[in-house]
């Protein structure tokens, strides 16, 4: 008698009703909890990420914002001082620089300048990332502009279990967390959709820890590091390169900031050669991070020089020719896993 | 062998829909009353509900249009 095929998972979410499901299992556990944003109510966010919501908890705590970033983030960050836990939704990251002062003077900020008192548990959730001809103001990344300033906390799921867990652990968080989603994880169709996203999510409550990447794939030759969209272009590669005899192992990160650094070093030194892969700009980036805090450990003894894959220095392509050109891509990271396993030492 | 279809009385004949995603892969077992896809309608989404248990064809990909009453998949 042939074994019965396990059973599919009762249910499945795309990162969108992931976030949704998080946002509303946790006003209707905390009353002190609010969504504010551009057209986040009726609509339920371009993004998918506040779906539902305006019919179960009405406009009061679910508010449309008119575009007003510098208005309504800055009032986040007060309501947030006064006691409240709102969730804002910056449409796409690329909008930040009329509502950075409130983001990274005033919400990073308060807890430190106040010895403490005064805390700061406000959300920011925020699209990044292209591959679908949007051109250089809605394409960008910019995980590491968030990751380089103090005071705040930036997660990134690359799938939809990650997603409800990081969101509730970032609504709970006494700090600011800028949660991003990468667009072409976000199920919508139009922006394409990595299948290998979309996940079981159990129903109930549960916390993925701000902070701590996760081993998604084991392997013994080179170790892999990706975030959001990126984990999966290294997914896509390890599966070719275990048909050509080569084991990688793949870390998602999950969390930029705090970045953690213990599992990044930890796969290294098992596997002696890293390969970082990003979608946003190179320089002073996330690839040079990680780089640097795996050289920087004595610990550690590397089997071939580091490689980091990268957005160019320069603003995102519109034509999608020109885009798909310097996004990275599984091509890319074979291509440079081959010539890490090139040098031995 | 029970067909899926696109639903065809939850938004105007007129708008252009289109499956966004499929939640599970072509082959999957998948359980009656579960969501197996979504439908996206100008900017709006919309669930596909499994009528029965058993094994998933899809037959329409993601990302392509389709009209109300079509047959995106089939359960076996």
């Amino acid at each position: 008698m042939s074994s019965p095929e396990p059973p599919a998972a009762a249910r499945r979410l795309t990162i969108a009703r992931a976030i949704s499901e998080a946002i509303g299992q946790e006003m209707a556990r905390d009353p002190s909890v609010l969504v504010m944003g551009e057209d986040i109510a009726k609509l339920g966010g371009v993004f998918g990420t506040t779906t539902g919501l305006l019919d179960r908890f009405g406009p009061e705590r679910v508010r449309d914002a008119p575009i007003s970033e510098t208005a309504f983030i800055g009032a986040a960050v007060g309501l947030a001082a006064a006691g409240m836990r709102p969730i804002v939704e910056l449409m796409f990251v690329d909008f930040f620089g009329v509502c950075m002062d409130a983001i990274y003077n005033l919400a990073a900020k308060q807890c430190y300048f106040s010895g403490g008192q005064v805390t700061c548990p406000m959300v920011l959730m925020t699209s990044v990332g292209g591959g679908y001809g949007d051109a250089g103001q809605h394409s960008q990344c910019l995980y590491a502009t968030f990751g380089h300033l103090p005071g705040m906390k930036v997660v990134i799921p690359s799938n939809a279990h990650d997603a409800k867990g990081l969101m509730l652990a970032a609504i709970r968080d006494p700090n600011p967390v800028i949660f991003m989603y990468h667009k072409a994880l976000q199920g919508m169709g139009w922006l394409g959709t990595v299948q290998r996203s979309i996940t079981d999510a159990p129903e109930g409550d549960y916390i993925v820890p701000i902070g701590e990447a996760a081993c998604v794939r084991e392997g013994d030759d080179m170790t892999i590091v990706g975030l959001g969209l990126s984990v999966h272009h290294a997914l896509d590669a390890a599966k070719s390169l275990a048909a050509q005899g080569i084991s990688a192992e793949v870390i998602d990160l999950r969390t930029v900031a705090p970045l953690d650094r213990v599992t990044i070093r930890a796969s290294v030194r098992k596997t002696g050669r890293l390969l970082v892969v990003d979608d946003d700009y190179l320089s002073y980036g996330i690839g040079a991070e990680i780089i640097a805090s795996v050289c920087e450990d004595p610990t550690i003894t590397l089997r071939a020089r580091p490689i980091r894959i990268a957005h160019p220095d320069i603003p995102v392509p519109f034509t999608p020719v020109m885009e798909h050109f310097v996004l990275p891509d599984a091509a890319k990271v074979v291509a440079a896993a081959t010539i890490l396993m090139e040098t031995d030492r | 062998m029970t067909d899926v279809p696109i639903p065809a009385d939850l938004w105007s004949a007129d708008d252009v829909a289109a499956i966004s995603a499929w939640l599970y892969d072509d082959g999957d077992s998948v359980q009656a009353g579960a969501v197996i896809a979504e439908i996206m309608v100008e900017k709006s989404s919309y669930e596909l509900i499994a009528p029965a248990t058993g094994k998933l064809q899809i037959v329409v990909p993601a990302e392509a249009v389709v009209t109300q009453g079509q047959v995106a998949g089939r359960i076996e």
